[in-house]
């Protein structure tokens, strides 16, 4: 796993360093804007072959720590919660705050492991409605989405 | 303006009604999130930040900054009292607070932290007082090539005292500087990585990137561990006798005078803080104990020491950042890119150009520290409820604030997008073991890195040797290859991880 990241960084420090070229690095007298991109690119690329050739190195003494363990369950809730959040910030501005919101919080709520459905409903209601008027009291202005008339 | 005319113009700024009352906001949170463990300073001053927008510069300040000596003592309180940690720089508390508090010892406990907390913090703010002066007018003679120096010095220094591997510290570092280039150069105007996309033109903002990378990881971290907290209840039910007795300040007077001074110190250094300070304090006072074996048992030195430093370390960590605009920790470093957000520029021309900023902050911290002793003493037990609070409630509120936080900064619907992708990002950094300080840290630093290096080449008509020539630039440039070359002697990597330990 340690080698799959580091060659990540490797073909990073690579990316970062093409594109700063492409925008104009200058001179030493007169830095362009790609010379520091540049630059930090070339010590980017320059720590991860050394923790690349390290790492070869190092091998043998490697324990398990290294490796990331994933639970199947913990797994399906992550994606459910990542998934949420991406359908929320689609919808977010056109549906509005309270809605979008309002739906969000019953997955996450329910999510995190609250088991009643009417309190998960009534807390998150609660919430948002709390969270709205609260926020644009202070001067916040949340989307309004489809209630538009308000 | 002499040190007793800037203190006092500081007092009637931080005593108008509005200063003290977000001071009072600023340091209530600041023991909130102290308090419950998962939510830093960081995360719940990115949280609170777009609040401050219509607020003065000073009154702002005043409340972030309370929110970070705050969450000093917040922290204690669980360590005595429940074994956890609030913050990182309470871990060594657990060790005799808790312990403490078994012996039915609490209310001691959390008096001579707070007690101490308080000392500690104010003497910080004496020290800082009298070197702010003196060291700011010094700064005035750096020039870009002293100022490029220092700050790598003291991002070295940072991932030197990384928890894990130095060179995935590095690794963050470097990404974070990568990130900082995003947006248009200021220099000249052309867009750098920015990809067509119109909301990167003005950059990354710093507040969806910290959100995502503290508030959003943390939360998808969580999901995956165990979402209820193991709470140990203790003989806490009922804490009596919070003052501490003769013979405990006996044995916590040198512990709190020793801690205030080493505190300070260290929390001036990059990378220091409260929690450095709180380690090296215990480790000190268990070595010169006359009861070395008593520690670990419920040594009230083991309480008062720490506690005392790690308040101490952090009025200290705000000299390099007032004074030379350099944050030592990633929590200051948040507390530089509000100075910015607010049109504010941290540095040795604060004290001249904002006397009522600087002077202002200062005595609202001796005014904060005493509303933090009266709301951790006898509100102790609600601080006791709100560490009952669930997780399963909790995760999705933080969530839900971060979204507002980091939508009402420009009403774009482009910084929550950017937050979650880092906190995605966040995620996995934190899986692979990597930590994400370093790189929020030098993402802040960043441009004035690239600035005063660009500047530092114009400067020397593109000889590098302008960075040896000047003696504050060369001694701070050596000091980080050394920390870098020693990193590899193994000699150098115990006495790290002695630190670190």
């Amino acid at each position: 796993m340690e080698t799959y990241h580091i060659i990540f960084w490797i073909g990073f420090s690579l990316l970062v360093m093409i594109l700063s070229y492409k925008l104009d690095l200058g001179n030493f007298h007169s830095p362009g804007p790609g010379l520091m991109p540049f630059l930090l690119g070339v010590t980017f690329l320059l720590v991860s072959t050394y923790h690349f050739v390290r790492s070869f190195v190092k091998a043998g003494d490697r324990n398990g720590d290294e490796k990331i363990e994933f639970n199947k369950a913990k797994l399906w809730k992550l994606s459910i919660v990542m998934g949420s959040l991406l359908v929320y910030l689609l919808f977010f501005e056109t549906v509005g705050y309270l809605i979008t919101t309002f739906f969000l919080l019953v997955i996450l709520f329910r999510s995190a492991g609250s088991k009643k459905w009417s309190l998960i409903v009534i807390g998150s209601a609660l919430v948002v409605l709390i969270t709205y008027f609260g926020f644009n009291s202070l001067g916040l202005r949340l989307p309004k989405g489809i209630f538009q008339w308000r | 303006m002499d040190l007793a005319a800037g203190l006092i113009s500081g007092f009637k700024v931080s005593l108008q009604y509005i200063n003290l009352f977000y001071c009072f906001i600023g340091v209530l949170i600041g023991t909130l999130v102290g308090v419950l463990p998962g939510i830093g300073p960081t995360g719940a001053m990115a949280m609170l930040l777009p609040l401050t927008f219509s607020l003065s510069p000073t009154a702002a300040i005043i409340m972030l900054a309370g929110i970070y000596y705050g969450s000093m003592y917040g922290g204690s309180t669980t360590s005595i009292l429940v074994n956890i940690p609030g913050e990182p720089s309470s871990v060594v508390t657990c060790l005799d607070g808790y312990q403490m508090a078994k012996k039915g010892r609490a209310g001691p406990a959390l008096g001579i932290s707070a007690m101490g907390s308080f000392i500690g913090g104010t003497i910080s703010l004496i020290i800082m007082m009298f070197l702010a002066i003196p060291l700011a007018k010094a700064a005035l003679k750096f020039g870009p090539p002293e100022f490029f120096s220092l700050i790598c010095a003291s991002m070295t220094l940072l991932t030197y005292l990384a928890k894990g591997s130095m060179i995935k510290a590095i690794i963050m570092a470097v990404l974070g500087l990568i990130l900082s280039t995003v947006g248009i150069d200021l220099v000249t105007g052309s867009p750098r990585f920015a990809f067509g996309v119109p909301s990167l033109l003005d950059g990354i903002g710093f507040v969806p990137l910290t959100m995502g990378l503290f508030g959003i990881s943390e939360v998808l971290i969580n999901i995956e561990g165990p979402l209820e907290r193991t709470i140990f209840e203790s003989k806490i039910s009922k804490i009596k006798n919070l003052l501490p007795n003769f013979n405990d300040w006996k044995k916590s007077f040198g512990p709190i005078l020793r801690g205030s001074i080493l505190g300070f110190f260290l929390g001036i250094l990059p990378g220091g803080g409260g929690i450095l300070s709180s380690f090296v304090s215990y480790s000190i006072e268990k070595r010169i104990s006359k009861k070395p074996e008593s520690f670990g048992q419920g040594a009230i030195e083991g309480v008062a020491g720490p506690e005392t430093a790690n308040n101490a370390g952090a009025g200290g960590a705000f000299i390099p950042l007032l004074v030379l605009g350099i944050p030592p920790n990633v929590v200051l470093a948040f507390l530089l890119g509000a100075f910015i957000i607010h049109g504010i520029a941290p540095g040795p021309t604060l004290i001249s150009q904002h006397p009522q900023i600087f002077w202002g902050v200062t005595a609202s911290m001796y005014i904060g520290n005493i509303m933090l002793l009266v709301l951790n003493l006898p509100l102790i037990g609600l601080w006791v409820k709100v560490l009952k609070i669930p997780y399963r409630i909790l995760m999705p509120l933080i969530i839900l604030f971060c979204i507002i936080g980091s939508y009402s900064l420009s009403y774009n619907i482009a910084d929550v997008v950017i937050m979650f992708f880092f906190g995605i990002i966040g995620y996995i950094l934190r899986k692979l073991n990597y930590e994400v300080a370093p790189l929020v840290m030098a993402f802040i630093l960043g441009p004035i890195l690239e600035t005063t290096f660009r500047q530092s080449l114009i400067m020397s008509d593109g000889k590098f040797s302008i960075f040896l020539e000047r003696p504050i630039s060369a001694v701070a440039l050596l000091i980080a290859i050394f920390l870098l070359v020693s990193s590899g002697f193994s000699i150098f990597k115990k006495a790290k991880t002695k630190i670190i330990e």
